[in-house]
């Protein structure tokens, strides 16, 4: 069993290494993903494209528009902007939200009297429009007490936790773990499997002395030893380059890492017995997982999408293991806090995993 | 061009005869659309919140009333047992939670008899930061839900006129998250398609060794590469429009401007796409790298660097420059002008330029490294 065993892991550790793309590949995945998700992954509203149109060009209007400049949320274009070429600009995509500031501005503001101010937003971008017409409000409520010396009797102290310098990066990094592992492993499993069934190679090994079972212990074995090496890069990149702590136990997080591999493997096992050449199985690999990734919980929040969307992903593996990578980082999780995660995450690997090779089993007898 | 016909006819028979292949790259689209449409909730509303009220005033209550009434926060689900703050966003299902403390009823009382000297009263609040938007989003909200109860207090002779904002929201005035979503999700399903699958189709000719037979055929190189195509560009536009025909059912997504302007540019979109595939295929042996290298070097920069979700202008300028040369990025101006906003031709032309150009480029790189290939 042992010999067997070592000698399929090193012959399919050859055929992965042989190709030098795949080397370049497996090092560049894990830095193309940082970046993109380090840098990009961005949510927050800011720097929101706002052309002013001022009518009032009194020291007021220009206070007002100053007071909109605080805080970095928005990019104003002002000066000599042609009333006509508004909406042309929210056509190009060039502004997202525009501010008129009428003329009688000044007036009524030393009247004492209601002015009305006009706001016109691009609602192509809901998230952003309603986030950044919320900081207008804010911004004009502060404007007009600092101007009458209102003195707001009521505020609220802030305090964040876990995450206090509320950077994205933070909270995307340990995601990105969770994907890669998941993204890979079923991929690559499934893809290396159907590959010696499309070129008739597996019929060969079968009728080796070696048991099926050491044939795929020995074929997917390789794929979970990548994963985990993408999965350290990650993290030490993560943790050199972007400075994201890592408050819990390293070991923790490895072997819930294992206990989630029995589940990827064993889907991408599973994919393997159901496609017949690489294509489709690299088809229902990607179909897989970006269904998982959508329902983890990456991008939004679980608890914002409706209830019934809420019940579908609690049969998305990845679900679980994204709230461990996050908690073991970011909170330092222990054993017990994560015990409702691993638990799921058993079940879902005992069955698929011990599922996949009974019909492998039955495929290939 | 009969001979281009042949091999597109040869391509169009693989496709056909793998149905399960076929299957998914039509439920593909559909499935995208649907998580996309249900799954991700950017809108930051009905964010959990708990309170500790320490007060238990008519004051505090009436606040407390004012935060749940809102469409922006709602109550935990889950029974909440612990009574320290930390502890409460700890064990429940919580994002933040509002510490009202004693003396709270007093102060309001003081604002709502109009007194010169307010002593400033601070209420707490602690939010779990883990996801940064939502954790913005809780402190806009609370600070506008507590200046809005201190407007409502203050007696007439002390209150501040105030300006009035009247706000005009065009295009999409529902803010629906599947507005902005689906027109994006049409340029990544394209690419997808069109990037992904000939890269792999190319690749699975070399691996399996049939494409030195087709190059000893009375074909030339382009030809074979035309023909292998062709059929993948009626796969990319049916799954288009598949995606704008389930967005209009499922969440009536509009469309406002002028189709055949779409298909025009669409075109456009998809030659470019497939360039990209055939490049890659010109680097890669096997369908398992093609694979890798067509998702990490295309989908997923497409997906991050479009502005499909993320907005270009909050990025680094290295990556700001970078997206320069993602074609997405254009369509995605392209197709959300012409579906959200009714743009015309004369407003879009400078994109469709962009992607002119990026499409030349790619073509010009491709077909020269093919034909070094296969000398």
């Amino acid at each position: 069993m042992n010999r067997a065993f070592w000698g399929l892991v090193k012959k399919e550790f050859i055929q992965i290494f042989r190709d030098i793309n795949m080397i370049r590949l497996i090092f560049a995945i894990p830095v193309i993903q940082l970046l993109l998700f380090g840098y990009v992954v961005n949510l927050e509203v800011k720097k929101i494209r706002l052309d002013v149109y001022d009518f009032n060009q009194s020291s007021y209007s220009r206070e007002l528009i100053r007071a909109s400049q605080v805080g970095d949320y928005f990019n104003i274009a002002t000066g000599k902007l042609p009333i006509f070429r508004l909406e042309e600009n929210f056509q190009r995509s060039k502004s997202d939200m525009a501010l008129i500031i009428p003329h009688q501005l000044s007036e009524k503001l030393i009247k004492k009297e209601k002015v009305t101010i006009g706001l016109l937003a691009d609602g192509s971008d809901a998230n952003s429009t309603a986030i950044g017409t919320g900081y207008l409000v804010l911004i004009v409520q502060k404007f007009i007490n600092h101007f009458y010396h209102f003195k707001n009797p009521l505020n609220i102290k802030f305090n964040v936790l876990y995450n206090p310098e509320a950077k994205s990066v933070y909270f995307m990094i340990p995601g990105i773990v969770a994907i890669l592992l998941t993204m890979l492993t079923v991929m690559l499993t499934s893809m290396a499997i159907v590959r010696e069934k499309e070129g008739g190679t597996l019929e060969q090994l079968l009728v080796t002395p070696i048991s099926s079972t050491t044939l795929l212990l020995g074929k997917i074995f390789p794929f979970a030893v990548l994963g985990m090496i993408e999965m350290i890069i990650t993290l030490v990149l993560g943790i050199l380059w972007f400075g994201i702590p890592f408050v819990g136990s390293p070991m923790l997080l490895v072997g819930l890492s294992a206990l989630y591999l029995l589940t990827t493997l064993g889907m991408g096992l599973f994919l393997s017995t159901v496609t017949s050449t690489q294509q489709q199985a690299m088809f229902f690999a990607w179909f897989f997982s970006i269904f998982a990734l959508m329902t983890s919980g990456f991008f939004t929040p679980i608890a914002n999408m409706p209830q019934w969307m809420q019940y579908i992903t609690y049969i998305n593996p990845m679900r679980y293991f994204m709230v461990i990578v996050r908690g073991i980082m970011m909170k330092g999780a222990g054993f017990y806090d994560l015990l409702p995660q691993i638990y799921p995450l058993i079940i879902f690997g005992a069955v698929i995993f011990s599922f996949s090779v009974l019909r492998f089993h039955e495929r290939a007898g | 061009m009969y001979k281009i016909r042949f091999i597109a006819l040869k391509e169009l028979y693989h496709i056909l005869r793998d149905a399960r292949s076929l299957t998914i790259a039509i439920i593909m689209p559909i499935m995208m659309t649907f998580l996309y449409g249900y799954a991700v909730n950017l809108d930051v509303n009905n964010i959990v919140i708990s309170v500790v009220d320490y007060d238990q005033s008519f004051e505090s209550h009436e606040l407390i009333d004012r935060f749940y009434e809102s469409t922006y926060f709602s109550k935990p689900q889950t029974p909440v047992n612990a009574t320290n703050p930390k502890e409460i966003l700890r064990t429940s299902d919580a994002n933040a939670v509002l510490i009202v403390k004693p003396g709270f009823g007093k102060a309001v009382s003081e604002i709502r008899r109009g007194e010169k000297k307010l002593k400033p009263f601070s209420l707490g609040m602690i939010i779990d930061g883990s996801d940064n938007n939502l954790s913005a989003a809780v402190q806009n909200y609370s600070n506008f839900l507590v200046n809005e109860y201190v407007q409502s207090l203050l007696p007439p002779e002390v209150k501040v006129p105030g300006i009035n904002i009247s706000r005009e929201i065009l295009y999409n005035p529902d803010l629906k998250s599947a507005n902005f979503f689906v027109p994006g999700l049409v340029a990544i399903v394209l690419l997808m398609i069109s990037a992904l699958l000939t890269s792999i189709t190319i690749a699975r000719e070399k691996e399996t060794g049939t494409m030195e037979q087709l190059l000893t055929a009375p074909v030339s190189s382009f030809q074979i590469l035309l023909g292998k195509i062709i059929p993948y560009i009626f796969l990319a536009l049916l799954d288009g429009v598949l995606v704008l025909m389930f967005a209009k059912i499922l969440f009536d997504v509009p469309f406002v401007g002028s189709k055949l302007l779409l298909l025009g540019f669409g075109m456009i979109y998809v030659a470019t796409a497939l360039s990209i595939g055939i490049l890659i295929s010109s680097l890669v042996k096997t369908q398992q790298v093609a694979m890798m290298f067509a998702i990490t070097a295309t989908v997923l920069p497409s997906v991050m660097l479009s502005g499909f979700i993320f907005a270009i202008r909050n990025m680094p300028v290295f990556l700001q420059l970078l997206s320069v040369i993602i074609p997405a990025k254009y369509f995605i101006v392209i197709i959300r002008g012409i579906l959200l906003k009714g743009a015309g031709f004369k407003i879009l032309a400078l994109q469709g330029i962009y992607l002119i150009i990026l499409m030349a480029i790619l073509i010009f790189i491709a077909a020269k490294n093919f034909k070094t290939r296969v000398d």
